[in-house]
């Protein structure tokens, strides 16, 4: 495959137009944060009403002790951090671990067993809601951080993933650690996992967003204040002042939601999520 | 025969540890997944408030969906979703994917990482944004307009526009998603291909038509039927913007499935509800892969 780099830059048509289209779909990616941030920053009572105004001469970090005065934000904060963290732990644990098993040995059943994992991927669990909500209620965990993190543990698509990169694991390095007395799960856990380093960092990538961002098993699981993740919190601000707090507050709050990722994504630069795609199309 | 069975018990034993590996997917299907399915099926024949027993009523859930204007309103507008999901978004992704994939790039990571950025952020978060710079009377949108001389719109609370800053929120967020999966599969199409067709004096529609579409088709349908979950199941996003409303102008099944549910109780109901939205969900996933089958054929 010839090289895509360019070597020099072309003043044509097709050139100035690629990238001027890209400028402005990448204006549009980025605004919306961008203006969060600076509305965040204004002092209360500065006027909205002209564009010009976006900037502000007097930036504040008053709007963001507003917004701990109208929710528990820090607690807030911990329960998102909490779950994201060990959400993440376990889903790239069970999923690397099965699709290991999936991926390496042949045994009675796997491919009928693998079929009916490839099967459930098709059914939406949001759609039996009802019945999830009344076992988490027999379990006692209504309002316990564990229903957001127990039941996505090891999902389908986690481990179809995680299949496809450790079927082209060598079985030499497998024989050899055989030979050297390890069992499997020794083998997982010294040989494999070092190896398998870039699919685990890209499913923890998009597992820890998805957990993060999260809204609506939050909001059915979560039902006191202090239990709340981040977005179920930032989701009632708007109305937490009897429907008038004022904008700078609420986009504080939502602030604090997002900027966390958007630091870590551009500091762990994207994530890695080419891993992920790259093995979605390989499927 | 029995010699067989011996063998078989005797591989089962050796590789006991593998299914030790894949029991807490399936323990978890089958207590989070599975069950509830077959206890939703159950109760969406049923009437009951969550407390005291639940009464058989046979199929008068499902019948009355087909008269209740709100569920119908909520089929209608999600359609609609779906609509603009297959139709705006992934043909939206298509072209940054391919504009990313130029040749002649400068910067091509710099625009990676900022067009993917979107799909980062949290979808309630960005939903505050968005609920302020459509708002009516100083919202960001109505300034612009008024800036070219236009009329300022009610984008929130109409019923004719109030869908407009939920597919914006929806494209928004999740238009990188496809955008990367897409660019990832054009990578994967040899250059001289292009070339070659180049030289035989193609044009850039016929390249687009004869090879990049075929060459993506396994993708696209991924995309596809990934598209139509997401935008069948849609919840966040009319639920913070507009709450489903003005009236039912933008509410979503998934929405309407939840009001049941956890507003006003009734729980045959919206399983009855949940129900349908599964069989959507298999019958546009199996139209899919028939329509994508016969494509690719041709």
């Amino acid at each position: 495959m010839k090289s895509r780099k360019p070597n020099i830059i072309h003043f044509n048509f097709a050139s100035i137009s690629v990238h001027s289209t890209l400028m402005l779909v990448s204006l549009i990616a980025i605004f919306p944060v961008f203006w969060m941030v600076l509305t965040s920053l204004k002092p209360p009572g500065e006027s909205f009403s002209t564009i010009s105004s976006m900037f502000t001469r007097n930036p504040t970090i008053s709007n963001y002790l507003s917004v701990s005065n109208l929710v528990p934000i820090y607690r807030n904060f911990f329960n998102s951090v909490f779950v994201s963290f060990f959400g993440t732990i376990a889903t790239v644990f069970f999923c690397s671990l099965a699709g290991f098993s999936f991926a390496k040995f042949d045994f009675p059943g796997r491919n009928a067993l693998f079929m009916v994992l490839l099967a459930t991927m098709i059914i939406p669990p949001e759609a039996s809601v009802i019945p999830v909500f009344i076992i988490m209620r027999n379990l006692g965990w209504i309002n316990n951080l564990l229903s957001l993190i127990v039941p996505r543990a090891a999902t389908a698509v986690g481990i179809f993933y995680m299949r496809q990169y450790i079927n082209d694991f060598p079985d030499e390095l497998m024989e050899q650690a055989r030979i050297d007395g390890c069992n499997n799960f020794k083998i997982y856990w010294r040989i494999l996992i070092p190896v398998i380093i870039p699919a685990i960092s890209a499913w923890a990538s998009l597992a820890l967003v998805n957990r993060w961002n999260d809204f609506f098993w939050p909001l059915i699981f979560m039902r006191s204040r202090e239990m709340f993740t981040l977005m179920v919190s930032i989701s009632l601000l708007p109305v937490s002042e009897g429907l008038s707090t004022p904008w700078p507050v609420i986009m504080a709050g939502s602030s604090i939601a997002v900027l966390p990722l958007v630091i870590m994504y551009i500091v762990l630069s994207r994530f890695h999520l080419r891993e992920l795609t790259s093995g979605a199309v390989k499927g | 025969m029995a010699n067989q069975f011996a063998n078989t018990v005797a591989r089962i034993k050796k590789y006991w540890s593998c299914y030790v590996f894949i029991a807490p997917f399936f323990l978890l299907f089958f207590v989070f997944q599975f069950f509830p399915i077959l206890w939703s099926f159950w109760l969406s024949f049923r009437k009951w408030n969550g407390l005291g027993p639940a009464e058989f009523v046979g199929l008068q859930n499902y019948i009355h969906l087909l008269t209740d204007r709100m569920f119908l309103n909520a089929l209608g507008n999600t359609a609609i979703y779906w609509a603009s999901g297959i139709l705006i978004m992934i043909p939206i992704a298509l072209v940054i994917a391919g504009l990313l994939n130029y040749r002649m790039l400068f910067g091509r990571n710099f625009y990676k990482t900022i067009t993917f950025l979107p799909y980062i952020t949290a979808t309630v978060a960005v939903g505050l944004i968005f609920g302020i710079m459509f708002d009516y009377n100083s919202g960001l949108i109505n300034q612009i307009i008024a800036r070219f001389g236009g009329d300022p719109l009610r984008w929130l609370n109409s019923t004719k526009y109030s869908k407009i800053p939920v597919i914006s929120l929806f494209i928004w967020r999740l238009t990188p998603w496809f955008t990367m999966i897409l660019y990832t599969g054009l990578l994967n199409i040899p250059l001289e291909l292009y070339e070659a067709a180049t030289i035989d004096g193609a044009n850039i529609l016929q390249k687009f038509r004869k090879i990049t579409v075929p060459s993506l088709s396994h993708i696209l349908l991924f995309c596809f039927i990934t598209v139509s979950v997401e935008s069948w199941k849609i919840f966040s996003e009319p639920y913070i913007l507009t709450r489903g409303g003005p009236g039912s102008s933008s509410l979503s099944i998934f929405q309407y499935l939840y009001v049941n549910g956890f507003t006003i109780f009734k729980l045959g109901y919206a399983s009855a509800i949940g129900y349908v939205l599964t069989f959507i969900l298999f019958a546009v996933s199996a139209m899919q892969f028939r329509l994508m089958n016969k494509w690719v054929k041709n």
